[in-house]
């Protein structure tokens, strides 16, 4: 068996020939193949990268250059110099590395897995994929969920805002049902408050100094906006608080919090201040069940997180050669007498 | 009598590799510990009470034990509260998928058993005649019961403090998303004391009764009649401070901690206290 693989990635190509290429929907790019006489490809294409990969019998697949001609046709873009190409068993190794998320511009991200089953379900829908490319890409998505259980490449949340969520489920559970009160009005608490209604927060209360922007924000993100004022009331009610002001000093303070603290009888308050200089006074984090973190804390969070899965990557890596090596000697075994059979466990004889 | 005892310490040592493996999956996230956790368990279980079986069998082979249940030794005891825990966590943890407070919560069902294994022999002889009293099968039945339960909600205060210092500490580590929500665990911890203390409170009460009826008082100042009156006092004060206070927090979890203190105190310490219910002395 024969593989040919064409990849534009964010690591070597420039983003004009992606931007051209993504902006060709797969199924363009597949039909046009298959009425030129291309029997078995199938293309993932994603805003970081596009990948085309095309299989058959040794003498039956076409030359990179034929691909690269129609590609280049249909991108009206010369985006041949761009290509990475890649044959056989490299071409395998590639697209095990795509689904697992190592070649993923942040490491282990999920996403990709379901980009490539997406672009595999096109191409079969299209009757473009046989049983080659029916067995490479179930493999690549096996070897991706494998290496994201049996490695930590994909641990840890690895942005800001999902560790700001993790964290308030950890201390919450479910966020539905829970209230959350934004203290500012600006592009982040824009952010933290759309961030926050997607994890279904039951009740979202902005406060702002200009009560138009309040009003607002709030209708924006189907919350309900009060007057500055009140913000100090509304603390006894809000589980999550999201504070981004910016005021000279601390608008939120001790005694504020020791209120409403007795007013939730104990129960737990998760403060997040993103504000820079601070919005909330530092002493509240002593406080019994009261949580302050700031933007570093989750940054150095998040950098925690990216150092673990960076130094997973060795472990991803020997995953993925075992299995482009399981799965090249199964290629090989096609053209063969005897076809050896690829199990989700190990490689035996027929 | 032999397979009574290769029954008790298969359940001891499967219990005890239940244990380890809720250990291994705290500290891995390897979901095929929680597995074997699980099927270890379940297996310890019913080995357990194949166990419990043939000794209530052996037990009521003297014609005067019968239909009284061999719980007053401390062998007796143990092993039940063992069973009941193990069955407890097996079914919280079926139900609420939280294998994770098996590491907290599993090495008191491995530790009372292995006890009642290694330190106590079962009682195969004739009950005491003040023994035989329809009382022995509700009142010591009750309170390991509810002290089963206790040492549930105990796990369950610990993985809550911990979680806690995590929280805090700002450095969250992967413990902290391994353990179950704060807010879950407090609810939990509150909710088992809540089931528990009145199983407790029924089964003093039914040992005032017992005492009533055999002695004609209903109130002794005994050693661990104190200890656990005050048990219950402390539980009492801890479901006042969480449903009547509406607090919650730290100072609660401290307070459940004591009560667990008590717990054991009651049922270990009180051996050099009392006369009447001590266990080394065949309850007599």
């Amino acid at each position: 068996m024969k593989l040919l693989s064409l990849s534009w990635t964010h690591k070597a190509s420039a983003a004009p020939a992606r931007e051209a290429l993504a902006a060709v929907p797969v199924e363009k790019v597949l039909s046009v193949l298959r009425e030129r006489g291309c029997e078995e490809a199938a293309a993932v294409s994603t805003c970081n990268r596009f990948e085309l990969y095309a299989a058959g019998r040794p003498d039956a697949v076409r030359s990179a250059d034929w691909f690269l001609d129609i590609l280049s046709e249909l991108a009206s873009f010369p985006v041949a110099s761009e290509a990475e190409i890649r044959e056989d068993i490299d071409a395998v190794l590639h697209l095990f590395s795509v689904s697992s998320g190592l070649d993923s511009l942040v490491v282990g991200e999920t996403e990709i897995l379901g980009q490539t089953k997406t672009g595999y379900e096109a191409a079969k829908a299209l009757g473009m994929t046989d049983k080659r490319l029916n067995v490479l890409f179930q493999r690549a998505l096996y070897v991706g969920k494998k290496v994201r259980s049996e490695t930590a490449v994909a641990s840890g949340a690895s942005s800001v805002p999902s560790v700001a969520v993790q964290l308030a489920e950890s201390i919450f559970g479910c966020l539905g049902g829970k209230s959350a009160l934004i203290l500012g009005a600006g592009a982040m608490a824009e952010l933290a408050a759309k961030h926050l209604a997607a994890r279904g927060v039951g009740r979202l209360t902005v406060a702002n100094r200009t009560w138009e922007r309040a009003y607002a924000l709030a209708a924006r993100c189907h919350g309900e906006a009060v007057p500055w004022a009140d913000f100090p009331a509304q603390l006894a009610e809000a589980d999550v608080v999201i504070a981004s002001t910016g005021a000279p000093q601390a608008v939120v303070t001790r005694e504020m919090v020791v209120a409403a603290s007795r007013k939730r009888f104990g129960r737990s308050i998760f403060f997040i201040d993103i504000a820079m200089p601070r919005d909330i006074e530092e002493s509240v984090h002593q406080l019994d069940g009261v949580y302050l973190y700031r933007l570093e804390d989750f940054e150095a969070i998040v950098a925690k997180n990216m150092a673990g899965r960076a130094e997973s990557v060795a472990a991803a890596r020997a995953i993925i050669e075992s299995k482009a090596a399981e799965f090249d000697r199964w290629a090989k075994s096609l053209s063969l007498e005897k076809e050896l059979s690829l199990r989700h466990s190990d490689l035996r004889a027929r | 009598m032999l397979i009574l005892s290769a029954l008790n310490w298969g359940a001891f040592l499967l219990y005890v590799c239940a244990t380890l493996a809720a250990g291994h999956y705290l500290y891995t996230k390897d979901l095929r510990a929680s597995r074997a956790m699980l099927a270890l368990l379940g297996i310890g279980l019913f080995l357990h009470l194949g166990a419990t079986a043939a000794r209530v069998a052996i037990f009521w082979s003297f014609e005067e034990n019968r239909f009284f249940l061999p719980v007053s030794s401390f062998h007796g005891a143990l092993s039940y509260m063992s069973l009941a825990l193990a069955a407890a966590f097996f079914v919280i943890e079926g139900r609420a998928r939280l294998g994770i407070l098996g590491a907290l919560i599993l090495p008191w069902a491995a530790a009372s058993l292995g006890a009642a294994v290694l330190f106590a022999r079962p009682d195969m002889a004739p009950l005491a005649p003040k023994l035989r009293s329809y009382w022995l099968n509700i009142h010591p039945m009750l309170l390991m019961t509810a002290y089963a339960a206790f040492a549930n909600a105990f796990g369950v205060a610990v993985a809550l403090l911990i979680q806690e210092r995590q929280i805090k500490s700002r450095k969250p580590t992967e413990l902290c998303y391994r353990l179950p929500p704060l807010d879950e665990l407090d609810a939990l911890n509150a909710r088992i004391i809540a089931a528990a203390f009145p199983v407790l409170a029924a089964g003093l009460l039914m040992g005032s009764m017992w005492s009533l009826s055999a002695h004609g008082h209903f109130w002794v100042a005994g050693g661990k009649e104190c200890l656990s009156l005050t048990t219950a006092a402390i539980y009492a004060a801890f479901l006042w401070m969480r449903y009547g206070a509406g607090r919650r927090g730290r100072m609660t979890v401290y307070v459940s901690l004591m009560g667990f203190a008590f717990v054991l105190l009651t049922f270990f310490g009180a051996e050099l206290l009392s006369g009447r219910h001590s266990y080394m002395a065949g309850g007599k």
